[in-house]
Parts: structure tokens; C-alpha cells; sequence
């Protein structure tokens, strides 16, 4: 408990109050199993991963390549011409460097979670992703990365058959 | 060609479980409230002088007024059915032969929502004075199930 907590109103609980029974409380654990039907163009992206590439979506229209694909052009409204098989190495738009997990869990090393403009997109489309075999403190926008995949084997068709993009050796 | 066409290969769903939980503490009033309830058996209301009311379960504030409520006071085990329902399918969507039946008690001025039992479901009835039955003492955790149920008085 810091000290600044300690002098707001309230009643301050502390996690040994609760394994000691000082303080009554109900716990509980909700049953949220849930299945998403994944449609056509992000199923078609899903099997691509577990096949080991990255799928986009191209309207000829509007010229424009997007990832993940998409049934319906956002710009034109028309429905997309085709899938476009892109190259898993792409280029960071954006990154945090985060020292809290997803459940609240203080680390030291952070993850790196960063939005990567894939190669063959259009311009500033991308995925978000997590970044990996890195330096934290040498992560810059506009680095060169690639991905590092599962084993063929372990792929379920789930974007984590990526395990995350590392930085490209410029030769 | 347009994107259509379903992949056959392509995963269908996507099914997974959201690792939800949660701790929920009683607050001020609700942490003395079950306290007694597991430690004496005994289920205790708070009084508004002010406005005359015994809430149960135990408010810290008046909700009418707005005071702070100090006066404790022992309601008893025993009340009257306010309503009731008659349930024919459980939580898990799986149907009952014989109904589980709910009812809200009245005590002091409020009351709980519990089950009533060792009872004939066709023989409930509004106003039905019925009581409490605690678990034993050392079943007790401080929780509204340290009521088994609700029984007719006998």
C-alpha cells in the first residue's frame, strides 16, 4: 500500500486481508466460451497462416491492397477481385514498448506490440503484431522485420502461428 | 472473380474461452451482514430513524435520506413469501421434473431472494410464513447459500 494511497477515503484491502479471511467476498469465474464465425475472406486469411504466408485482399478498382483481406472494398463499396498471397517481411508503422501483460502482470523485459506495414500492401496497411529477438531500445519506425513462424506442424490457422516479427540483417 | 467462395479449408469458427473472473467484496454494511449471518445465524438489518426503515439486507446509507446507518437490528429468521416462481429449467438450460421454487421473503422492511424447500410446490403461496434453514456452523463461508433454504414455519 503506498503512502499516498493510505490517506484516501475507503477502506484499503490488502491481498494477505483476503487469505487471512479478514475480509468476506464471493469469487467467481464466468463461463464465456465463445465461437466466432471467422466469414470468407478471414477464414481464407487463417488457412493462409497455417499454411505459412500472409493473405491480402486487392479491388482493382481502387487499386488498393489490404491485409487482412476483405469481402467488400471499404472505399468503393464494390465487392474485392481477388487474394493476394503478400511477403511476410514488412516495415514498423508504429510500436509500444508495454511492461504490463494482458492480465495486469508487471514485467521487466517489455513486449513489444507494433503495427508492420506488410510488403505487397498498399501503403500503411499492415497488421498488428509483436515484435521479437530485439533490443527494446533499438526498435525504430521505419525498421525492416520479417516474421519468425511456427513449425509447419504446430500452425493452427490462428494469427499466433506467427510468434512475432524479428528485425531483417540489411546485408 | 469476387471473394465469395468459403474456403473449405479454411477454419470455420473461431472457438475459445474468455479467462474471466472476479472477486466482489460485500462493503462496509454487507461484510458485517454475512459476517453474522456466518458466525451467529442471525440476520441483522440497519434502521433509518429518520425515515422508519429496517433495510435487509444491511445498507451503510439510507437510501430514502441519505443518513449514515449506525442501528443495527436482528430481523429474526422467519418471513413472509412477498412473490414467487416456479422454476422448471436450471442454469444450465437443462430441464427440471420438479420445480425449484424462488421466492423473495420479506424482512424488516426489505428481505431476501432465496429457494424454498421441503415444501409442495403446488401448496406455495403469497403471504406463506416460512424460516430460514443455516447450514452448520462450520459449512458457513460468510455467502447468502449459508441459507440452505427457506422452509414453511412448522
Amino acid at each position: 500500500m503506498s503512502e499516498s494511497s493510505q490517506n484516501l477515503p475507503g477502506t484499503p484491502l490488502s491481498e494477505k486481508d483476503f487469505q487471512d479471511g479478514l475480509i468476506l467476498h464471493s469469487y467467481d469465474e464466468m463461463q464465456a466460451r465463445y465461437a466466432w464465425d471467422t466469414g470468407t475472406a478471414i477464414g481464407s486469411y487463417l488457412a493462409a497462416l497455417k499454411e505459412g504466408f500472409l493473405l491480402g485482399g486487392r479491388c482493382s478498382t481502387c487499386r488498393r491492397t489490404v491485409i487482412p483481406p476483405r469481402v467488400v472494398c471499404e472505399w468503393c463499396f464494390r465487392p474485392m477481385d481477388e487474394y493476394v498471397p503478400l511477403q511476410d517481411t514488412g516495415t514498423v508503422n508504429t510500436y509500444s514498448l508495454c511492461y504490463v501483460t494482458w492480465d495486469v502482470q508487471r514485467i521487466r523485459e517489455p513486449e513489444i506490440p507494433a503495427v508492420i506495414e506488410i510488403d505487397g500492401a498498399s501503403p500503411l496497411h499492415g497488421i498488428l503484431h509483436k515484435l521479437g529477438e530485439v533490443d527494446p531500445q533499438q526498435v525504430r519506425i521505419g525498421m525492416r522485420v520479417r516474421a519468425v513462424w511456427k513449425e509447419p506442424a504446430e500452425r493452427q490457422g490462428a494469427i499466433t502461428d506467427i510468434l512475432y516479427f524479428k528485425p531483417i540483417e540489411e546485408a | 472473380m469476387v471473394l465469395l467462395e468459403r474456403d473449405p479449408n479454411a477454419p470455420g469458427e473461431w472457438v475459445d474461452d474468455l479467462p474471466v473472473t472476479n472477486r466482489y467484496t460485500f462493503g462496509l454494511a454487507g461484510e458485517r451482514f454475512f459476517r453474522v449471518i456466518k458466525e451467529e445465524a442471525r440476520i441483522l438489518g440497519t434502521h433509518c430513524t429518520r425515515c422508519d426503515r429496517t433495510y435487509v439486507p444491511a445498507a451503510a446509507f439510507c437510501e430514502r435520506c441519505l443518513s449514515e446507518l449506525t442501528e443495527w437490528v436482528d430481523v429474526g429468521t422467519t418471513g413472509a413469501v412477498e412473490t414467487f416462481t416456479l422454476l422448471y429449467v436450471n442454469a444450465d438450460g437443462t430441464f427440471r421434473e420438479k420445480p425449484q421454487v424462488v421466492a423473495f421473503v420479506r424482512l424488516g422492511d426489505g428481505g431476501l431472494i432465496h429457494f424454498l424447500a421441503e415444501v409442495d410446490p403446488e401448496s406455495v403461496a403469497i403471504g406463506m410464513m416460512v424460516e430460514a434453514v443455516f447450514k452448520e456452523p462450520g459449512e458457513r463461508l460468510g455467502s447468502i447459500h449459508d441459507i440452505r433454504y427457506f422452509k414453511p414455519m412448522g
